[in-house]
């Protein structure tokens, strides 16, 4: 029987293709929940109602929750706003081809995660919607890049603002100035006045002249925090500078009874980088120091200044021994306008000003402090 | 100080205000003074009247300090010029290689630091101008002109120097 041997041929051969056919799909679906296993985003299936019937290993990782824990359930309750997911699932289905987009999820341990998901929808032969499967990969931290940036370029913005306000307001400051010292010589000449008036208006004009230098003050030190230029370098020894940014601050350690400990490391340390920008830091922090030692009163006030040479970098720590700053300020001591100095003492640059001046040369500021024992501020800078 | 009783300032500034204290503060102390409120004005003026310090400011409308300062030293040559910055300018001043003011100082500026750059800068001009004034007079000398000549020509140059 010719025709039954050929239909039994014809049977081997679709057992054959069957069998190889089931090869491929172990195949596939091996591939397949290799993917999903191994993949770092986070990809899921659902079926036509939106209820999650596959989530892979990644999507644990992005999003906290284990495949037990999520399956069954809709994929919107993941989603930070549920309601603004369901139109996305819509437009998918309308849309026919993959919709790229970011959806923000939500962690199980709250925190928002920024998903770029790329969603197709599932539909089987007959064109029937059976679900939807979506790729989603975590953003969050380019986002958060992006945030910082956004900030940063705002602070700029304020910087520029704050720099062009300043330039504004020491042009009327430079007038009352000059007018008050005019009118100081007027006084000075004028005939007639009683001994106390004079004393008054004395005091009066030289109440004037501190607070125009208190303005030239803060508005000088805003502009140094804004200037942007990219600072010129040289090569100098910073224990000079240091003797002589001592030497600057002469004044203020008249008096105070403050033992100044010099600790340099062996023979000259030599960098290239600004020395005016260096020596602005080292009399901040050498001011601070004295302040704070001052503040803590007693009389064995010590600043010690030790430098460390570390062939690519130097070190320089000023170590006081004053009142030292608690705890819970530690966090906003680089903060603009943080200060607690009395009006007119301070205006809260210092730092920022230092901070920014390093980041600019290369080198970093850091400190330790404790209440009652004494802060050590270490300034680093690389040698080049 | 007897001497700034010979020093010719010129002040040069927008801010009309400021010139006025100024000069009179300045005045009194016994600086011949003239103000002058834009760049344009302060050269004209320097093309009849000659000076020994001038103090300009760096951001005016019009020309601006540092062009102000260039023309002048044009006009007279042993003008010393003192330019009054915002912060920040003094290094982008410097840098972008206009050295030649006797000074940068920065706004608003310390009375007494002016005070002593005026007269600093003063002294740097009148050593400029006699050393120029001695290597002329030797010219003279080594050009083998008759005593007569050689007369006439210095009165000629200190003249020019300004000298009595
Ligand atoms: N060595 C220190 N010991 C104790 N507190 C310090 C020390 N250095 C800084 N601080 C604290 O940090 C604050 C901010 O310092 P910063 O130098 O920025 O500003 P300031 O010194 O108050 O004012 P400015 O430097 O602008 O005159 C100080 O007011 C002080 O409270
Ligand atoms: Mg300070």
């Amino acid at each position: 029987m010719v025709s039954n041997s050929s239909s039994e041929a014809e049977l081997k051969k679709v057992t054959w293709e069957l069998a190889s056919y089931k090869i491929e799909l172990h195949k596939t679906t091996g591939f397949l929940q290799c993917i999903l296993q191994n993949a770092t985003d986070l990809i899921f299936a659902t079926d036509a109602e939106g209820l999650l019937i596959s989530f892979s290993k990644g999507g644990e990782k992005v999003l906290g929750y284990s495949w037990e824990e999520v399956v069954g359930r809709p994929i919107k309750a993941l989603a930070k706003d549920p309601e603004s997911f369901e139109p996305v699932m819509v437009s998918c289905q309308e849309e026919g081809c993959a919709l790229v987009l970011d959806v923000p999820f939500q962690h199980k341990d709250g925190k928002t995660v920024y998903c770029n998901a790329s969603l197709m929808d599932l539909t089987n032969r007959e064109g029937q919607r059976i679900g939807t499967v979506a790729i989603c990969q975590d953003i969050t931290r380019w986002k958060r890049l992006q945030e910082d940036l956004i900030q940063v370029d705002r602070l700029a913005e304020i910087g520029r603002i704050a720099a062009g306000v300043a330039h504004e307001i020491n042009n009327p400051v430079a007038v009352i100035r000059e007018a008050s010292g005019w009118a100081a010589e007027v006084i000075g000449d004028a005939e007639g006045l009683s001994p106390d008036d004079r004393q008054e208006l004395e005091n009066v004009i030289k109440q004037i002249k501190a607070q125009t230098g208190r303005c030239r003050d803060i508005t000088h030190k805003l502009l140094t925090f804004v200037r942007g230029s990219v600072p010129t370098k040289s090569e100098f020894d910073v224990h000079e500078l240091l003797e002589e940014t001592i030497g600057l601050l002469k004044p203020e350690l008249k008096h105070s009874g403050i033992e100044i400990d010099l600790n340099f490391a062996e023979g000259p340390l030599s960098v290239n980088s600004n020395p005016k920008l260096l020596e602005q830091v080292f009399v901040n922090c050498l001011a601070n120091a004295i302040h704070a030692v001052i503040e803590k009163g007693g009389d064995n006030g010590r600043i010690e200044i030790r430098t460390v040479n570390n062939n690519s970098e130097v070190e320089i720590s000023v170590a006081d021994n004053g009142v030292g700053i608690p705890k819970e300020d530690q966090g906003k001591i680089f903060d603009l306008f943080y200060t607690t100095k009395p009006p007119g003492k301070g205006t809260g640059l210092g730092l920022p000003i230092c901070q920014n001046i390093l980041r600019q040369l290369g080198g970093d500021i850091y400190f330790e402090s404790e209440v009652g024992v004494g802060t050590t501020f270490t300034v680093r800078i690389s040698v080049s | 100080m007897s001497d700034q009783q010979h020093i010719r300032v010129l002040l040069v500034d927008d801010e009309e205000n400021l010139l006025e204290y100024l000069s009179k503060r300045l005045l009194k102390k016994g600086f011949a003074v003239k103000a002058t409120f834009s760049g344009e004005q302060a050269v004209e003026v320097a093309q009849h009247e000659p000076y020994d310090v001038a103090v300009v400011d760096l951001k005016m409308p019009g020309i601006d300090g540092v062009e102000t300062q260039k023309r002048l030293r044009q006009i007279q040559p042993f003008l010393q010029c003192i330019v009054l910055t915002g912060h920040g300018s003094v290094e982008s001043a410097l840098e972008s290689g206009q050295q030649e003011a006797f000074e940068y100082l920065l706004k608003p500026v310390d009375y007494d630091k002016l005070l002593v750059a005026i007269s600093e800068a003063y002294k740097r001009k009148v050593d400029l101008q006699t050393a120029k004034f001695r290597e002329e007079v030797e010219k003279v000398q080594m050009a083998g002109m008759g005593p007569r000549g050689i007369r006439k020509a210095i009165r000629e140059l200190e003249k020019i120097y300004g000298i009595e």
